[in-house]
């Protein structure tokens, strides 16, 4: 293998800045102008370590920008789907009274927050498409790389989650502290992925020109996700203190629903008066005008 | 650990500093002079791995030149850092040494 092909390992903007001066040093060190097995090791092990540096910055920033209500929403997000496969695998079928309802209220939840997921990058996909096929895919490859890869680790810590259920009961489950860790470990990495996938829809919508209807619609839309986020919330304590028959778990999640009640109603009739004075205002919102002047509009 | 991240006394970072306190090297240069007093041997990906942390921390720099075989000096801070983690381990040596009943000379 040439070194230049080595230097894949590495990141794009590694390569850019170090590239040239890591060749010049691995054609200095070999003699013969073939690196042996522990120079390539070596290098791929330097070019794997470098991708790690960059997804830990990319986490970072990422993290930085979230507000902590958004960072709350995603982790909740991810512990839910992390507990499916629980859910899937010991109910409702075998489950009883509360524990069924409260099952069937956290899959209610997650079904309604994918559909408006769904719904809001429908709305959006004429737009997008149109914004792919004038080039812009660059522009947003490396955020759905990342998201990309961590998908893929979701999926392999929800695989590994299924396979540590067995055929044990709620009880068994909820006393196995092992089961308790990699459920968190699989909600906070799974609420990483869905992160990173919104960080690359933002990036995206940012060179997207949308009408101000299709801008109000996900004004709504989010406000839906935020208030479907908070039922799961309710539903997955509810359903925990089924399980675990505790009062406290019931209190905290009687008193999160009680405040949810009050704020959802309200935070979705601002989002409503916002898209309406948005609509009112007519023409085409930019949101990032620069995407106008490079890429023409790609409106939805 | 030392505020630097300098721990052990073989850490590629160490060892770049300590080879870069007499002056800039490229990375060649580098390589050869660590593996002359130290007798530790830097493959490239290591040896760039530490470069480039030591960059991003502001301990070294380029210096302008050649692309491909730019050099780097220690900065001001790194100089720090270096007499910061050099200094830690001279007081363990120093135990050590009396402990063992062995002449510091």
């Amino acid at each position: 293998m040439r070194p230049a092909r080595l230097l894949r390992w590495y990141p794009r903007a590694w390569r850019e800045r170090y590239g040239e001066e890591l060749l010049a040093l691995i054609q200095d060190t070999v003699d013969d102008g073939r690196p042996t097995w522990r120079l390539r090791l070596g290098m791929i092990r330097g070019g794997l370590r470098e991708r790690g540096h960059q997804a830990g910055r990319a986490a970072k920033t990422a993290a930085k920008r979230l507000a902590w209500r958004d960072r709350w929403n995603l982790f909740i997000t991810g512990l839910v789907l992390a507990t499916l496969p629980e859910a899937l695998a010991v109910s409702p079928s075998r489950a009883h009274g509360w524990q069924a309802a409260a099952v069937y209220g956290v899959l209610a939840a997650v079904a309604l927050a994918a559909a408006v997921v769904l719904a809001s990058g429908l709305t959006a996909l004429p737009a997008l498409v149109r914004f792919l096929r004038a080039g812009g895919w660059p522009k947003i490859r490396r955020q759905v790389t990342w998201a990309t890869g961590a998908t893929a680790a979701a999926g392999g810590a929800l695989a590994g989650l299924s396979a540590g259920l067995g055929s044990r009961s709620y009880a068994q489950l909820n006393a196995s502290s092992t089961y308790s860790v990699g459920l968190l470990v699989a909600g906070v990495v799974v609420g990483v992925a869905i992160g990173l996938w919104t960080a690359a829809a933002v990036a995206a919508a940012r060179q997207l020109t949308l009408a101000p209807g299709v801008r109000a619609l996900h004004l709504v839309l989010g406000a839906v996700t935020r208030t479907a986020v908070m039922v799961m919330f309710v539903t997955l304590v509810l359903w925990w203190s089924a399980t675990q028959s505790s009062v406290v778990l019931l209190v905290l999640a009687l008193v999160d629903l009680a405040g949810g009640s009050v704020l959802a109603p309200a935070r979705i009739g601002q989002a409503v008066r916002k898209g309406r004075r948005l609509r009112a205002a007519g023409g085409a919102a930019v949101v990032n005008p620069s995407a106008a002047r490079t890429h023409g509009r790609h409106r939805a | 650990m030392a505020p630097s991240g300098l721990r052990r006394p073989n850490d590629p970072p160490l060892l770049i500093l300590v080879s870069l306190a007499d002056g800039p090297k490229h990375g060649h240069a580098l390589a050869k002079d660590i593996e002359g007093f130290a007798g530790v041997r830097l493959g490239p990906g290591a040896l760039y791995g530490a470069i480039t942390r030591l960059v991003e921390r502001g301990l070294i720099e380029p210096l302008g030149g050649d692309d491909r075989r730019r050099p780097y000096r220690i900065t001001p801070p790194g100089s720090a850092a270096l007499a910061e983690a050099l200094a830690d381990m001279r007081r363990v040596a120093r135990v050590g040494v009396a402990r063992l009943g062995l002449d510091p000379a």
